[in-house]
């Protein structure tokens, strides 16, 4: 668990956990939401968070960037303790997200979503505005060609100048995680990115998930259909009740009579089938 | 020491006229969740149109024409939400828009007490009644009628949302507005119930505070509303309860303050309290969970 | 000078003057989203330092206030506009941190009534009630103006205050700042979930736009030479509101529009017209219920107002100028992975 302190082990291939959290709970009126959750997420990974409904994996999301604070327990950022710190710092140090339901900044344009994610730009600071214009043009020309190519990838360039509210639920979908590129994140949490899009969309967000991990960035995924976590993530967190109930490869987890006790049971067979 | 026993006991009366305004306001904003920041001038309107059936039409007993007023405030209040702010709540996901809306109604409503019974401080037709020595308190009849009209007003209540099927209703609505719509409950309903109680209840407070304070204005209502918002936010807003308790100790506050600090300043003290209580305990005394 | 250019003037002066609180009250809830009730405590508070530093030493002129200082225009402004972001500053460390856009609403009309409270029944603060009076002439001791010439001469300071005021305005709304407010406005989890310190920014634009209605204020208490509790209850608050709101909130020539077709129009040109006889104040009950009317209607029918936000465009970067149209014409780029796993050769371009 702690092995990323040791480089040498990393190095030898060992998975470097990039997070780890241990025993988070969380209560909502007395229910716990989440209650004990335990894992590491190994940097450089695609690693689905499933589970069945009500299992706290959201709740968990939320916890891990500091949306909610948990109740008890502990969680770490590469070596850096982030047990109840503010939202924005821990998104400071590299982690971003995205919500289960798209949400887009609506009356920004879809090129101004993403000039708006890059976490700390010298033209937010009202000195820079007035004495260093030419910091700021510099910035903001840098900002605004990375920008495109990431909307050019994301099919999303012609609808550059359209503000976000006017895109369709897919195409809102795509802004949300593509903004969350531009925010050169180390971690990304993503809940549900499929949930909701076409077939076709599915396999096109799978891609660019996969592309992410091709460029450096750890990925967790909160992810339903098992299909997409066969052939895209390295790694499986099952979660049920609000605890870890078993961590490793989907193969792996598919012969642990817990887990198919819990939850995955009749999803597996039928997924096999494919 | 009787000095203090005489503020306690208008301590008493302000807080029983409180108590009824800030329930009133906080009914209606557990089921729609937005502030009406038109609720102080509900009151002045309420009491204008008691005024009005008290000393201009029927002249008739202050008390019963306490009731018409107040009534006539409710189905006002129906008429508001279902022409103005429940159009504007289903449209705008944003509460911006709705609460400017409230701001906008106040304003009218202010301009059209203006316009219609001048600046002029009015006062209700009603026999000037002696002082009572009730224990170490000092108070009127009237202010006694007050305090009972509270009281029973808070108990009928607790009873509504303890046991009647719409008080169940009501508290599942400010619970949990969408769930409480998928287990078939009318909210429409119940909305437009709660928006005749608040109004009611807004028509009874102003009348009161006219009552106990001898005279009427139209802004009366509107200078009235931050001892309502520090009641509210003590008790945690959207806590029909701790909005009862945020009365009292509102009104017992301001009232007690007086002997201590100059009494123009009394209802400034209500806004101390805002203060700290934002500063030490934001949700209130008795929160409801994610309400803050 | 004609009474007519007198009038004509002070309409300007006033067009003017609510331009600048517009931009003020624009920053804070047209940019950022929090939605300032108190916005007229701010605007008074900026009147009243502007004019109590400006007036000689209280003793002997018959009035109490704090201050006397003597201090002249331009500076006086400076300093009222200070004390308005002070004031942001205490009410921002209470509230803007620990509450929900309707609870801060609540908070500060609260503290706008509470202000008011104060400022009426603590006489040595501000003369109370009566207000001050008999400010002086900004810049009397250059030009000796008569109040016939004096009017047009501040219109036009006034204008030229605006002007600057306006430049800086849309600088900070061009700018990444700007972006990062809107963001806020937009979505404050999200914007948090950037990396975005939602509080520091809202502080921000809380003390720049407090700032402009102190200056605002000033302007107010120097045009009029007198100020008092009457001028600031929180109907006032709402009048700047129908100006961004009638105006365009977001745009800053919407808002010198709406600050035109609300203050100018709507509120200023029925004060001259006659009285109804036996009704005192009835046209300006009923003008000031039109405003309220005005605004809910423009709510529900343009709630972008008479000139929207604009679309922020941006120029392309270089390699993408050859294309005319503006439009690229290349589908988006696959990824190479992508081809891994579709199963259907379903068109790239997305959908629903």
């Amino acid at each position: 668990m702690t092995s990323f302190e040791e480089p040498a082990i990393t190095r030898q291939g060992v998975d470097e956990a990039i997070l780890s959290c241990e025993g988070l709970t969380k209560a909502f009126g007395g229910v716990n939401a989440v209650n004990g959750a335990t894992f590491d997420v190994p940097r450089g990974k695609i690693t689905a968070l499933i589970g069945p409904n009500g299992a706290g994996k959201t709740t968990v999301v939320n916890i891990l960037s500091g949306a909610m604070k948990s109740d008890s327990g502990s969680m770490r950022l590469g070596s850096t303790d982030i047990t109840n710190w503010e939202r924005y710092k821990i998104a400071r140090l590299g982690l971003m997200r995205t919500f289960q339901l798209s949400r887009e900044l609506s009356g920004l344009t879809v090129l101004e979503n993403l000039l708006a994610a890059p976490k700390v730009q010298a033209g937010e600071s009202l000195f820079n505005i007035f004495f260093r214009p030419r910091l700021l043009k510099r910035e903001e020309r840098q900002n605004i060609e990375r920008a495109t190519e990431i909307l050019r990838t994301y099919g999303l360039y012609d609808l550059r100048d359209n503000r976000a509210r006017e895109l369709s639920g897919g195409q809102k979908k795509l802004l949300e995680i593509s903004r969350g590129v531009m925010a050169s994140p180390s971690l990304f949490l993503l809940d549900e990115p499929m949930a909701g899009v076409n077939p076709a969309l599915i396999e096109r967000i799978g891609g660019y998930i996969l592309d992410m991990k091709a460029q450096g960035v750890t990925v967790l995924m909160i992810e339903h259909n098992l299909n997409i976590v066969e052939k895209i993530c390295d790694n499986v967190i099952v979660l049920a009740e609000g605890r870890t109930l078993a961590t490793g490869r989907l193969s792996d987890l598919r012969n642990n009579p817990e887990v198919v006790q819990a939850y995955l049971g009749e999803v597996i067979n039928a997924g096999t089938g494919h | 020491m009787s000095q203090f026993w005489l503020s306690f006991g208008f301590g008493l009366v302000t807080a029983s006229v409180l108590a009824i305004a800030a329930v009133g306001l906080s009914l209606q904003f557990g089921i729609t969740n937005y502030i009406n920041f038109a609720y102080g001038d509900f009151m002045a309107l309420g009491a204008y149109l008691t005024y009005y059936v008290n000393a201009e039409i029927f002249h008739i007993d202050i008390w019963v024409s306490m009731v018409i007023g107040s009534l006539l405030m409710g189905v006002f209040a129906v008429g508001v939400n279902h022409f103005l702010l429940s159009p504007f709540a289903r449209r705008f996901t944003k509460s911006f828009y709705v609460l400017i809306v409230t701001f906008g109604l106040s304003l009218i409503m202010l301009n059209l007490l203006y316009a219609i019974w001048g600046s002029n401080v009015r006062s209700y037709n009603m026999r000037i009644e002696q002082v009572l020595h009730i224990g170490p308190f000092l108070l009127t009849k009237n202010q006694l009628i007050v305090m009972a009209i509270s009281i029973i007003l808070m108990l009928l209540v607790h009873v509504m949302l303890k046991t009647t099927r719409l008080g169940k209703s009501m508290r599942a609505m400010s619970d949990n507005t969408t769930l409480a719509m998928t287990t078939g409950i009318d909210t429409r309903r119940v909305t437009t119930v709660t928006w005749f109680l608040s109004g009611t209840m807004a028509g009874l407070a102003g009348t009161v505070l006219g009552i106990t304070e001898g005279n009427i204005t139209p802004g009366s209502g509107e200078l009235f509303l931050f001892v309502i918002f520090a009641a509210v936010i003590l008790g945690g807003v959207g806590s029909i309860y701790g909005a009862m308790a945020g009365a009292v100790l509102i009104g017992l506050a301001t009232e007690v303050s007086a002997v201590f600090i100059n009494p123009a300043y009394k209802l400034d003290v209500a806004f101390v309290i805002l203060v700290l209580t934002l500063l030490f305990r934001p949700n209130g005394l008795f929160a409801q969970p994610g309400k803050a | 000078m004609s009474a007519f250019w007198y009038y004509v003037f002070t309409l300007v002066f006033f067009l003017f003057d609510y331009f600048i609180l517009a931009m003020g009250l624009n920053i804070q809830y047209g940019e950022t989203g929090i939605l300032n009730f108190a916005y007229i405590a701010f605007v008074a508070l900026g009147a009243y330092v502007t004019g109590a530093v400006s007036m000689p030493n209280s003793v002997g002129t018959g009035q109490q206030y704090i201050f006397g200082w003597g201090i002249p225009f331009p500076f006086n402004l400076i300093m009222g506009g200070v004390a308005a972001m002070v004031l942001a500053f205490v009410v921002a460390l209470i509230t803007l941190r620990r509450l929900r856009t309707d609870y801060l609403a609540m908070v500060l009309i609260s503290l706008s009534l509470v202000f008011y409270d104060i400022v009426n029944n603590y006489v040595r603060l501000f003369n109370g009630a009566d207000g001050l009076y008999n400010v002086p002439e900004p810049m009397s001791g250059v030009f000796h103006l008569t109040l016939n010439a004096f009017v047009p001469f501040f219109a036009l300071v006034t204008g030229a205050v605006a002007l600057i005021l306006w430049g800086v305005m849309s600088r900070i709304t061009r700018s990444p700042l700007g972006r990062t407010f809107r963001a806020i406005r937009d979505d404050p989890d999200v914007a948090a979930a950037l990396g975005k310190g939602v509080f520091r920014y809202q502080l921000t634009s809380m003390l720049i736009g407090s700032f402009y209605a102190g200056v605002g204020g000033g302007l107010l208490i120097q045009f009029g030479g007198s100020f008092n509790p009457t001028a600031w209850l929180p109907g006032e608050t709402f009048v700047v509101f129908a100006v961004i709101i009638v105006g365009g909130v977001g745009n800053n020539v919407g808002l010198l529009m709406g600050a035109l077709l609300v203050e100018t129009l709507l509120i200023h040109l029925p004060a001259f017209l006659p009285n109804i006889p036996g009704h005192p104040g009835l046209i300006e009950y009923i003008d000031t219920m039109v405003v309220g009317v005005v605004l809910m209607l423009m709510l529900w029918f343009r709630p972008q107002g008479v000139v929207p936000e604009r679309l922020r465009r941006f120029p392309q970067p270089a390699g993408e100028l050859a294309n005319r149209d503006g439009h690229s014409v290349a589908p988006p780029e696959q990824s190479h992975y992508v081809a891994a796993i579709t199963t259907d050769d379903s068109e790239p371009k997305d959908a629903q």
